[in-house]
């Protein structure tokens, strides 16, 4: 059984990372100008932390499924948020930026063609200085043994559509990158005034492999200066450079606590963090400064869960 | 004294200019056609060195293109046999001369434009390398000399060293700036799409052993493959197999196959495909194939007979219907191919002629489609009964196959009709019921029935309709 949506840890810390992208984009134009669209699930969790963060940012999200819609009523965070209760891809349809920016973040739990379609269709739509962040499912065992139907799928954004999909989870999540990247390309091609410039992306697990990617759509002129604007972007990939991992260990509060007065450290956290613990969090010692490492890479956006009785 | 007598009428220069090679021909084909082009150049190089092995399932088993491309050069290098000197009046002219006899049996090569239009699409500087037996030259194109209208005469120079096998590399630089951003920033999107058009343009050379690579990648060949049920005929009279038509005329062999690929589709899938794109590819449609290389792949127009003389325009229900048309000449001007050698000429006498043909075999599986439409679980069992068969096996399966000559139609030639299978009565014993209901009526509904508010809506109609029916009876 898969963790709840919003108790899950790597999830979050995708979550919070794009928040802070969307920081990095107040560098490009003024964020009270922006809108952001999400299909914000039924707790709206990152319309939340959208509004803790940057109350002048108009907040839409769009819901198919007519319960989760109630639900999203019962748990709207502020009274800014415009619920829509409607199928996305009608949505793209009618939506009309008017020149204003928007941050789109297609939340998607599946991994389908129409996705990409979805993706590519907003590229071409968006206003200058827009920021879309994309989130598909990477899980190589849905193709293990059906590499026809991959194929038969994605053929058309395949990097090698000769090739079988792979079966490793960071090999799987760089391929579904390089189809974003390919999507990207197809949308808006090399003739056509704007550009997508990636600036971060993941892959994780909360049980289900994930791949997420933010990028800023932006006239092909600027593109120095949104790679400037992203550059100091914590694991900034401007490049199309392979998706960094998110995988972080389960540590206790106190166990946090301890290790934090050592962060942040520049270099050998995962070594340094075990010793301060003075035991292994997991199998082994290799494992153990992986993770560790993880958590001094990711730890101002690694949430606390607590438990509380009502 | 009036005008006409003051100009002195001379005989106007109709002589061409370099720019309508540069710039107008090169408009007429897309890029990835371009390159083509050149890898056709590399097959019509192997036949005529006639070192293929005709007798064995791979003829071109050994021999190899491999194409690269960045942002600042193209280069496409082949083991192919390279250009005979005695054959550079062709390979470098701009055009063919009149009165030239055919290149060699198999070739496509009909208009001698393929290669330079290639080039000129791409740069405007060009170093090619070619050895053949004892010749080995290098020609190079140069930026001055496109721009030198008078200048006709285009540089070669003997070999400086020998290269391991004969063949030809051909380097394209100094790009123009729309090809530079394609192979370049859009370049992961120029490749895929390239790749595709090579493994289903070439599937037929690259299953006989061709080898095709894109900076470094392998290109698989991704062939069409029919349902073709193997068991005796008698055993069962009625049976999933292609319809099958063969001819020789106007000094063309054509051969034609036509059938599934795949269960035809549920009602259910017909509305989700069109509701929302599942597949980015579709083999649904026609390849026409000229002396191995695919012109037209998986059409789904007019210019195949869909929404033609009684046969239904492409709708997603024929999705498991695709036809493959093989023409072969030794004379490639024969083919029914455009210039640009990834197009049918549709008015093509050749091709009218078994357009029709198309046509008929087509319609046999529309026909099978629309009277299985509602029970496509009944017709799934006939047609995974069958085994999916490249066109190459079906050609050999078809020493077995019996075939009846048509002698009064036209074109004339021989053709195997299968019986397919057809419901007993021409009426579906089932009858599909659809009904919308407000949404948390079929909620209520369903937790009466199943204590499931969210069961599936058609499992609780379903449930409904049973009830009544047990009262009824």
């Amino acid at each position: 059984m898969p963790p709840a949506y919003h108790l899950r840890l790597n999830k979050a810390v995708d979550r919070l990372s794009f928040i802070e992208a969307i920081r990095f984009l107040g560098q490009l134009a003024s964020l009270s100008g922006y809108t952001y669209y999400c299909l914000g699930g039924p707790y709206l969790e990152d319309c939340r932390l959208l509004y803790e963060f940057y109350p002048e940012i108009k907040m839409v999200s769009v819901e198919r499924r007519e319960e989760v819609y109630k639900r999203q009523i019962f748990h709207l965070p502020c009274g800014i948020v415009d619920l829509r209760h409607g199928e996305f891809k009608s949505f793209i349809a009618q939506y009309d930026p008017k020149d204003r920016g928007s941050i789109f973040w297609l939340d998607y739990t599946d991994l389908e063609f129409g996705n990409f379609e979805a993706f590519m269709a907003l590229l071409a739509k968006v206003a200058a200085n827009s920021m879309i962040k994309i989130t598909l499912r990477a899980e190589p065992r849905d193709y293990l043994k059906r590499p026809d139907l991959f194929r038969e799928k994605f053929q058309a954004l395949m990097p090698n559509p000769s090739a079988n999909p792979p079966a490793t989870s960071d090999a799987f999540a760089d391929l579904v990158q390089q189809m974003t990247q390919i999507a990207s390309q197809k949308a808006l091609p090399s003739e056509l005034p704007h550009m997508f410039q990636p600036v971060q992306s993941f892959y994780y697990s909360d049980s289900t492999n994930m791949f997420s990617l933010t990028g800023v759509v932006c006239p092909r002129t600027a593109q120095d200066r949104v790679e400037r604007a992203f550059k100091d972007l914590q694991f900034a990939n401007l490049d199309w450079r392979r998706p960094k991992n998110i995988d972080l260990p389960i540590l206790t509060t106190k166990e946090r606590l301890h290790i934090q007065r050592l962060l942040p450290c520049n270099t050998g956290a995962g070594r340094i963090l075990r010793e301060a613990l003075g035991y292994l969090t997991e199998d082994d010692r290799q494992t153990t400064e992986m993770k560790l490492q993880q958590y001094a890479d990711f730890h101002r956006h690694f949430p606390y869960f607590m438990k509380a009785t009502p | 004294m009036s005008k006409a007598e003051q100009t002195q009428y001379t005989p106007v220069d109709a002589s061409p200019v370099k720019s309508f090679f540069v710039h107008m021909l090169t408009r007429d084909i897309k890029l990835e056609e371009a390159i083509l082009d050149l890898l056709d150049n590399c097959v019509d190089g192997i036949l005529r060195s006639k070192r293929t092995n005709n007798n064995t399932k791979k003829p071109y088993s050994g021999f190899w293109a491999e194409i690269e491309f960045k942002s600042d050069s193209f280069s496409i290098s082949d083991n192919c046999g390279g250009i005979p000197w005695s054959l550079h009046d062709y390979a470098f002219r701009m055009g063919r001369a009149s009165g030239r006899s055919p290149d060699g049996p198999g070739t496509v090569g009909v208009y001698g434009i393929g290669m330079k239009r290639a080039i000129f699409k791409m740069g405007k500087h060009c170093l090619i390398q070619t050895q053949n037996r004892s010749d080995a030259y290098d020609v190079e194109i140069k930026p001055g000399w496109i721009a030198d209208e008078k200048e006709w005469h285009i540089p070669v120079r003997a070999a400086k060293q020998r290269m391991q096998q004969d063949g030809t590399t051909l380097v394209v630089g100094d790009l123009e700036p729309g090809i530079s951003n394609r192979f370049g920033e859009d370049g992961k999107a120029f490749k895929s799409d390239l790749e595709t058009m090579v493994a289903t343009h070439y599937a037929f050379i690259i299953d006989k052993g061709f080898e095709v690579k894109i900076n470094r990648d392998t290109v698989k060949p991704r062939p069409t493959r029919l349902i073709f049920d193997k068991r005796p005929r008698g055993a069962k009279k009625e049976i999933i197999r292609p319809f099958i038509f063969k001819t020789k005329t106007h000094g063309v062999e054509v051969f034609l196959a036509v059938g599934f690929t795949r269960p035809i589709p549920s009602e259910d899938e017909i509305a989700r495909e069109q509701e929302e794109k599942k597949y980015s590819s579709l083999d649904a449609g026609w390849t026409i194939v000229c002396n191995d290389r695919a012109v037209l792949y998986c059409d789904r127009s007019e210019l195949t007979g869909w929404g033609e003389a009684g046969v239904p325009r492409y709708h997603t229900q024929f999705i498991a219907v695709s036809g493959i048309v093989e023409f072969r000449s030794d004379d490639a001007s024969k083919l029914p191919t455009t210039t640009t050698k990834r197009g049918i000429d549709a008015s093509s006498q050749l091709y009218l002629q078994i357009k029709n043909k198309m046509r008929e075999g087509m319609s046999i599986f529309t026909d099978y489609t629309n009277k299985w439409k509602g029970r496509a679980d009944e017709s799934r069992k006939q047609i995974e009964a069958g085994t999916p068969l490249s066109f190459e096996q079906i050609k050999l399966e078809t020493a077995r196959l019996p075939f009846n000559t048509t002698k009064k139609s036209v074109p004339a030639g021989e053709q195997y009709r299968p019986a397919l299978p057809m419901p007993r009565r021409l009426e579906p014993r089932n009858r599909r019921i659809s009904f919308t209901k407000d949404i948390d009526d079929v909620k209520r509904v369903a937790e009466y029935l199943f204590e499931d508010a969210d069961k599936d809506p058609s499992a609780v109609g379903e449930e409904c309709f049973d009830l009544i029916l047990k009262d009824a009876k």
